[in-house]
């Protein structure tokens, strides 16, 4: 097979481009969409080739943008809207939590709307406090919502097509510092399905279960470890709602020693409810009690010297690992 | 001069109802619609207690036909409505059946959302109507209908009808500056009935203008007499041919009252927030009775046929009663089906299945600049 590397951001940028080939129904949605930069390379070109209609610069109200995409999802259309930081969506929660969410559910089944929501999460150079929150745990505590977190460009690509010929609508969460990194991508449009998760390294002794920005210091976690004779086994769910909770209880169930690293707090988030999930059917053949890397329950500082302290790494996973197969 | 509450109280009571600039034929149908929305609203309102059988919020809205009635002559199959919690009249103005109606207050699986939604928050997709109990994100969700509309050169309008509490909300004017920009198919229909629940409109906003302040967006307002169904006839039917034309965005706010209290049939009269002299003089010009005047001083209905209707809509309403008490209650065996859907055909069509587990890990991340 011919080698493909293409960055994160070119294969967003490749789905999207392939769903408004396939279907004249696909529109992007956006502020500054339509610039030459794109969204940091995700809309490049994309205005040029389909037009102002199809790829609409949107005014800065993020509340009207959602629900508005919902509106032209009823008249058959199925919009991409993208928002820079996450947190900008956040005047969007009406429309997300109130409407969006619940919206096959409240017609009783008889109305979908199948709307994609990029969400890009800033990390790092001083973001600061209001252009580096994640919020995955938020959306996936909503029924009606999908969300995906795409750790490699491969997933990027299948899971965002998936996303937009899909019947639900889909939140799905780019890490900023994953986009200049390059996978094997085929050119084709191909899906990859929600709620299947992905082995990234077979391992036997810990499983890491890691969710997207947290994949990579994962894996290489996993490489020095193996170096020292520990096996680490790295799950990527690729998507929290629906959640692959078969394939983290069939990894823990071999291992015995959980860890889950989250790109997010500490408390309440997602981390906790994978451990939960594998506690629930398989607490008492655990070897060790599963560990939480995640943020801590802090607002992102700003200054360079505690973003260093602040964003957990490749040494905290080692130091886990180490914890849970000695302890 | 801008309407206002204040300016149509100081007016007095409305007298210039004009059937005969519609004709016999739409005013009899307007009659007909109002008539009929307001017996149903007072039959459920009487079966609401002590029977308890409808466990839901329910905003009634006797007092307010005119717009859904005049909504009703004036829309297609294909055009979209949105409203809001006090829905009733908006179900009915898309030819919604109104025992499928019933049956959603009264939880039942029949009914138009399958008893998941209830008055507030009920839906009909099959007509196109929507609500939804959170105020303006209805609005704004008519906006991207409209645009739908507009890319996809289909002929069809998007319509929100919305109460002026509405107008508080940021949602509201994020919508009215898009449709004023873009231009979409759009019409904003305020009922304005001077209360946001008990909250005066002078109480929240500083001035009661709102079409003076939606021009300067783009969007051509018109202020009416909300009670005259003629009045209200006639201007939505002009705003919707301007509409359909594509010559832009259009509101109309008719100026109404509702008889009841916000919510519920209990009287909320004890927060003391309006008048019985308001309320009277929004009595004395109900819209059914100032159609019903003129109607008799053009010897355009009788007595007799006013009667036969009435016997009609009674027998209409019975028969709602019936089928939603006797329908069955909705059973869940998997909520997960509630919520998503089963299957994703487009997709099916469109992509293969790929996969691969592949990441190379020997990368830094993306180095982050100002921008």
């Amino acid at each position: 097979m011919q080698e493909r590397p293409i960055s994160y951001a070119e294969a967003i940028c490749e789905a999207t481009d392939q769903a408004m080939q396939l279907c004249e129904k696909v529109i992007v949605l956006g502020q500054l969409v339509d610039t030459p930069s794109g969204i940091f390379g995700t809309t490049t070109g994309l205005a040029d080739k389909y037009g102002a209609d199809r790829v609409q610069d949107f005014p800065v109200s993020e509340n009207l943008m959602t629900a508005a995409a919902l509106g032209t999802a009823l008249t058959g259309m199925r919009p991409v809207i993208c928002h820079q930081r996450l947190d900008f969506m956040l005047y969007s929660l009406d429309a997300v939590a109130n409407w969006l969410a619940l919206w096959r559910f409240k017609s009783n089944g008889k109305s979908g709307v199948p709307v994609t929501i990029r969400a890009i999460v800033g990390k790092g150079w001083g973001q600061g406090p209001q252009h580096s929150k994640s919020l995955h745990s938020w959306f996936a505590h909503l029924p009606g919502l999908r969300v995906a977190m795409p750790s490699t460009a491969f997933d990027a690509k299948g899971l965002l097509l998936e996303s937009i010929f899909s019947e639900d609508p889909a939140i799905f969460i780019e890490g900023r510092g994953l986009f200049s990194m390059r996978e094997h991508v085929p050119e084709k449009p191909y899906r990859v399905r929600f709620g299947k998760c992905a082995i990234r390294r077979v391992g036997t002794d810990v499983t890491i279960v890691a969710l997207g920005a947290m994949v990579p210091p994962a894996l290489r976690a996993a490489a020095s470890l193996e170096a020292e004779g520990i096996s680490v086994e790295v799950l990527d769910p690729r998507t929290l709602a629906p959640l692959d909770r078969q394939g983290i209880l069939e990894s823990v169930s071999k291992t015995r020693r959980l860890i889950v690293a989250e790109p997010g707090w500490h408390s309440f988030g997602a981390a906790a409810e994978i451990v939960a999930t594998a506690t629930e059917s398989l607490g008492d053949r655990l070897l060790h009690n599963p560990i939480r890397i995640a943020y801590p329950d802090s607002h992102t500082p700003m200054s360079m010297a505690l973003e260093a302290k602040y964003y957990p790494g490749e040494p905290d996973l080692v130091a886990a690992v180490k914890r849970a197969v000695s302890e | 001069m801008e309407l206002s509450h204040k300016s149509i109280a100081l007016a007095g009571d409305h007298t210039s109802l004009d059937p005969s600039s519609v004709g016999r034929d739409t005013s009899l149908k307007l009659y007909r619609q109002m008539l009929r929305l307001r017996r149903m609203e007072e039959a459920l309102l009487a079966e609401y207690h002590p029977a308890d059988e409808m466990r839901c919020p329910i905003h009634f809205c006797i007092g307010q036909e005119a717009v859904p009635a005049a909504l009703s002559l004036l829309l297609g199959r294909d055009d979209f409505l949105f409203s809001h919690h006090r829905s009733h009249g908006y179900f009915f103005a898309k030819g919604a059946p109104m025992r499928e109606l019933f049956a959603e207050i009264y939880g039942r699986e029949s009914g138009a959302s399958g008893g998941m939604a209830g008055s507030q928050d009920i839906s009909h997709p099959a007509s196109n109507f929507f609500s939804g109990a959170i105020l303006s994100g209805a609005v704004s969700i008519a906006v991207g209908a409209a645009m739908g509309f507009q890319l996809q050169k289909s002929g069809h309008i998007s319509v929100a009808g919305f109460g002026e509490g509405a107008t508080d909300e940021g949602a509201f004017w994020e919508s009215v500056n898009h449709a004023g920009n873009k231009k979409p198919p759009m019409l904003f229909v305020i009922e304005n009935n001077r209360y946001a629940t008990f909250s005066d409109q002078l109480k929240r906003q500083e001035r009661d203008n709102i079409c003076e302040r939606v021009r300067p967006f783009g969007v051509g307002a018109t202020q009416i007499f909300g009670n005259d169904v003629v009045l209200v006839w006639q201007t939505l039917a002009a705003e919707i041919q301007r509409v359909r034309n594509g010559e832009g965005a259009a509101l109309v706010e008719a100026y109404t009252y509702r008889w009841n209290s916000h919510v519920g049939p209990e009287d909320d009269g004890f927060n003391h927030y309006r008048s019985n002299e308001e309320i009277a003089f929004w009595k004395r010009n109900c819209p059914i009775r100032l159609l019903q005047e003129k109607l008799f001083e053009l010897v355009w209905i009788s007595s007799e046929e006013i009667a036969a209707i009435e016997e009609e809509i009674a027998q209409e309403i019975a028969g709602c009663f019936e089928f939603a008490k006797t329908a069955r209650f909705p059973e869940v065996t998997d909520w997960t089906r509630l919520n998503f859907a089963s299957s994703s055909p487009l997709a099916d069509r469109l992509l293969a299945d790929e996969e691969s587990m592949n990441f190379n890990p020997a990368q830094s991340e993306a180095k982050l600049a100002p921008y």
